[in-house]
C-alpha cells in the first residue's frame, strides 16, 4: 500500500520533507520509522492524517503519516 | 552551604546557608549562618526567597522595603552539569494584581555569576533599602570569609549591559557580573528591565554573549535600588570529579530529554529553534500579535533557511555538555565567520520576528541584539509591541506612538531602543497596563500581568496556572501540541502534577534543559554526589510542590481575583481558524478547569503563607 510521509526538522534535514511509499498491508508507524532509520526514542510526535496517533497506529492505503522529532522548551 | 559537624544529613534543619543581609540606604553588611526550615530552604532559589516574601507586606515594588533577594541553588557552583544558576527574587514592578499589588516573581539565569557568587561564601543577598546614588557590590572571597563593599558605580551609568561587564571585567579579574542596561536604569518608565548576566565566553571573546534573568522586571527594580551591578569574585572552586559524579553528567548528556537541545551536529535537536517547525505543522506559531495566518510566513525562520545567510555555531555555558546556545555569526566576504549577529533561541526569534510580521532573519538578529544591549525582557517587550502593532493596525486613524503596524522593522527598532532608554513608558509598563489605558484588552497576551511567550494561549490553558512566567512556572505549553490532549480531565492532570514541577529547576540551580523530571533518580543521585544530603525522589517532588502551591498563595493574597486566572478574552470569544488544532477552550472549559484545579490545590495551600497584616 502507499502511504504519504511527512518529516519535520531534525528528519527533515536528514532525509526528505515529503515522499510517497510502499509498505505492505498491516504496516504500523513503527515500521515507517524502521525504514527510515529513524529510532522511536527520536520521535516526539506522531500524526496520522492530521490526528495524533501513536508508534502502533496501523496505517491503511492512502494514509499521511507525519513525524516529528522530540521538542522543548522553557 | 554547610552540615553540622560536615555529617552527611538527611534533615534540612542540618543544613545552615550563609546570608548576606546588604542594607543599601545606610551601607551595612551582615553575614549570618542560618539553619534550613524545611527542604525548600535547602534546595534554595525561589522555594526559599519565596518564604522571605510571604512575611512582608509590601503594597508597592518600588518602595524600600521591598527586598532584592539574589540567591543560587543546592546544586549551582557544583559539578552537576549546568549547575549555575543564580536567582533574583522581589516583588514586580512588572506583574501585578487587579488589586494593585505586585506579585511576588522570580527570575532565573545561567552564565558563570552565581558560581562565582556561591564560592565567595554566600548562598544569599538580601538587598534591603535602596542606595542614594548609584552603587555596585562586591562580593569577595576573602581570606577570613566573604567580603562585601558597596563602591559608586557613576561611570557606569548609560552603559549598556555588555559594555558594563566588559568595564568591570577590567578592574576586577577571577569574577563574574550581574548588572542591569539602560532600561533598568530607567526603572519609572520600564518595569521589564532584565539582570544581564556575565558569561565565560563573553569575558574571553569579547562578545555581547550575555545570560539574562529576563521576567518580571528583576533588572528594574536593582536600577530603583540604584543597584548598578554586583560582582561576584572568586577563584573558582568546583571539587575534583568523582567517578559517580561523571556518572551523572554522562547521564545528562545521554538523557532523551537533553537531547533535543544538543548540537545538530551531534544528533540533537538543535536546541528550541526546532520547536518553529514542529509548531509550524499546525499553523500555531504565533504570527503577527499571537494570530497564525494559515500561511508559511514562518518558514523563512527554519534553520536551513537562515543557514544561508548565517553560519550558526553551537556553543554552551560553562562546562556544560547540552550546548543548546545557537549563535548566528555573519560572514565575512571571503566566506570566513565574522561577528556575532544574535543567539537565536525560540522565544526571541519569534517573539521579535514572525510575531511583530518580521520574517527576516537578518533583521530578527538586530531586534533580539538590541532588545539584549538594553537588558530588558525580550518576552515583555516582543508581547507588548506585538499588541502596539496590532492595535496600529486596527485604527489607521489614531496609531499609538511612531505607528509602527507588523513587518515596519525601522519604526520597531525605534521603538525597542526607545523603550530601552526610557522614552516610552506605554511599552515600558508591559501590555497589561498599555491595554487597559487604551481600553482594548481583549488581544493583550497576557496572563495576570504577565506577558506570554511564544505559544498560543489557544493551545495552552495551563498558563493560568503558571506563578512566574507562562512557560517557566507551568510546563503545559506544548502539550497540546505533542500529544492532542484536549478535556478537562486531562489538563487537571497535567497542572496539578507534572506541569507545577517545572518549577523544580528554579530552586536547586540546574537548567531546565537537563530534560528529565525533578523527581528523577539523576537528580537525586546529583544531590548525593554534589553535597553529601541524602533527600529521596519523593522528598524532593514533595517540596517542589510545596514550594510552587506557597507561590500561588502568595497571589491570592496579593489580590489576584477569581476572574484574572483566565487567558486572554480573545481566544475564547474569536478562536482563531486557521489553527490546524481544534479549539478546546472556551469559557466553560476554563470555568471547569478552574474549579477542578483549585478543589485540589486549595487544601494543600492552608498555611502556606501568613495574612497580610494590613
Amino acid at each position: 500500500m502507499q502511504v504519504t510521509v511527512k518529516l519535520y526538522a531534525l528528519f527533515r534535514w536528514r532525509l526528505f520533507r515529503e515522499a510517497v511509499r510502499e509498505y505492505p498491508p498491516g504496516a504500523a508507524v513503527s515500521d515507517v520509522a524502521r525504514d527510515l532509520e529513524i529510532t522511536e526514542t527520536e520521535i516526539g510526535i506522531v500524526l496520522v492524517n492530521g490526528l495524533h496517533a501513536d508508534l502502533g497506529h496501523i496505517l491503511q492505503e492512502g494514509d499521511l503519516v507525519s513525524l516529528m522529532p522530540r521538542i522543548g522548551g522553557g | 552551604m554547610s552540615t553540622e559537624n560536615n555529617q552527611q544529613s538527611t534533615n534540612p534543619a542540618g543544613v545552615l546557608y550563609r546570608r548576606c543581609t546588604v542594607d543599601l540606604e545606610t551601607g551595612s553588611v551582615q553575614l549570618a549562618g542560618v539553619p534550613c526550615a524545611n527542604l525548600e530552604d535547602v534546595l534554595g532559589g525561589f522555594g526559599r526567597s519565596f518564604q522571605i516574601l510571604a512575611a512582608r507586606d509590601i503594597t508597592r515594588a518600588y518602595s524600600p522595603e521591598n527586598p532584592l533577594i539574589v540567591n543560587t541553588g543546592l546544586l549551582t557552583g557544583s559539578n552537576v552539569m549546568t549547575g549555575m544558576r543564580s536567582y533574583f527574587s522581589a516583588y514586580s514592578p512588572l506583574k501585578k494584581s487587579g488589586a494593585g499589588l505586585p506579585a511576588a516573581m522570580w527570575s532565573a539565569g545561567s552564565g558563570n555569576f552565581g558560581n562565582k557568587l556561591k564560592w565567595t561564601g554566600v548562598d544569599e543577598v538580601i538587598f534591603e533599602n535602596r542606595s542614594e546614588g548609584p552603587v555596585y557590590a562586591v562580593f569577595r572571597d576573602g581570606a577570613d570569609g566573604p567580603v562585601v563593599e558597596l563602591k559608586p558605580a557613576d561611570h557606569l551609568l548609560g552603559l549598556t549591559g555588555h559594555e558594563k561587564i566588559m568595564t568591570l571585567s577590567r578592574e576586577y579579574a577571577d569574577a563574574h557580573f550581574a548588572v542591569i542596561g539602560p532600561a533598568g536604569e530607567n526603572y519609572g518608565s520600564n518595569y521589564m528591565g532584565a539582570v544581564i548576566l556575565s558569561t565565560d565566553n563573553q569575558l574571553k571573546s569579547g562578545e555581547p554573549k550575555s545570560r539574562f534573568a529576563g521576567r518580571g522586571g528583576m533588572g528594574s527594580l536593582m536600577g530603583y535600588k540604584n543597584l548598578i551591578a554586583i560582582v561576584a569574585q572568586s577563584p573558582d572552586k568546583l571539587d575534583r570529579i568523582t567517578p559517580a559524579m561523571r556518572d551523572v553528567n554522562r547521564d545528562i548528556i545521554k538523557s532523551l530529554g537533553s537531547a533535543r537541545f544538543q548540537p545538530v551536529s551531534q544528533g540533537g535537536g538543535g536546541g528550541t529553534w526546532a520547536n518553529i517547525e514542529v509548531l509550524q505543522a499546525f499553523h500555531a506559531v504565533p504570527l503577527n500579535n499571537f494570530r497564525p495566518k494559515g500561511n508559511d510566513d514562518v518558514e523563512r525562520l527554519y534553520r536551513d533557511n537562515v543557514e544561508k545567510d548565517f553560519e550558526v555555531v553551537s556553543e554552551g555555558c560553562f562546562r556544560c555538555g547540552i550546548r543548546c546556545h545557537n549563535n548566528l555569526f555573519h560572514r565575512n566576504p571571503d566566506g570566513s565567520r565574522g561577528k556575532l549577529a544574535a543567539k537565536f533561541d525560540f522565544e526571541p526569534l519569534i517573539l521579535f520576528g514572525s510575531n511583530l510580521g518580521i520574517h527576516d532573519a537578518t533583521k530578527v538578529t538586530q531586534l533580539i541584539h538590541l532588545c539584549d544591549l538594553m537588558g530588558m525582557d525580550a518576552i515583555s517587550l516582543g508581547t507588548t509591541i506585538s499588541y502596539l502593532l496590532d492595535y496600529n493596525e486596527r485604527h489607521p486613524d489614531r496609531r499609538l506612538l511612531n505607528g509602527a503596524t507588523f513587518g515596519d522593522f525601522d519604526l520597531i527598532r525605534e521603538l525597542v531602543e526607545q523603550t530601552g532608554r526610557g522614552k516610552h513608558e506605554l511599552l515600558g509598563q508591559g501590555v497589561r497596563r498599555l491595554s487597559e489605558q487604551v481600553g482594548e484588552t481583549s488581544y493583550a497576551m497576557h496572563v495576570k500581568g504577565l506577558e506570554l511567550p511564544a505559544y498560543l494561549p489557544d493551545t495552552n490553558p495551563g498558563y493560568i496556572f503558571a506563578i512566574a512566567g507562562g512557560h517557566m512556572s507551568m510546563g503545559t505549553h506544548m502539550l497540546y501540541a505533542k500529544e492532542g490532549k484536549k478535556t478537562v480531565d486531562e489538563w487537571v492532570q497535567a497542572i496539578t502534577t507534572g506541569g507545577l514541577l517545572q518549577v523544580g529547576y528554579d530552586m536547586i540551580g540546574l537548567c531546565k534543559f537537563v530534560g528529565v523530571g525533578i523527581g528523577h533518580d539523576l537528580i537525586v543521585n546529583g544531590i548525593r554526589e554534589a553535597t553529601g544530603l541524602e533527600f529521596s525522589s519523593a522528598e524532593i517532588v514533595a517540596s517542589v510542590r510545596r514550594a510552587y502551591l506557597r507561590g500561588l498563595a502568595l497571589e491570592l493574597r496579593q489580590g489576584f481575583a477569581e476572574e484574572e486566572y483566565t487567558l486572554p478574552s480573545q481566544v475564547l470569544a474569536d478562536p482563531n481558524p486557521n489553527v490546524a488544532l481544534p479549539s478546546f477552550i472556551d469559557e466553560a472549559f476554563l470555568e471547569e478547569l478552574r474549579r477542578r484545579v483549585w478543589s485540589v490545590f486549595l487544601p494543600e495551600m492552608e498555611g502556606l503563607v501568613p495574612e497580610r497584616k494590613n
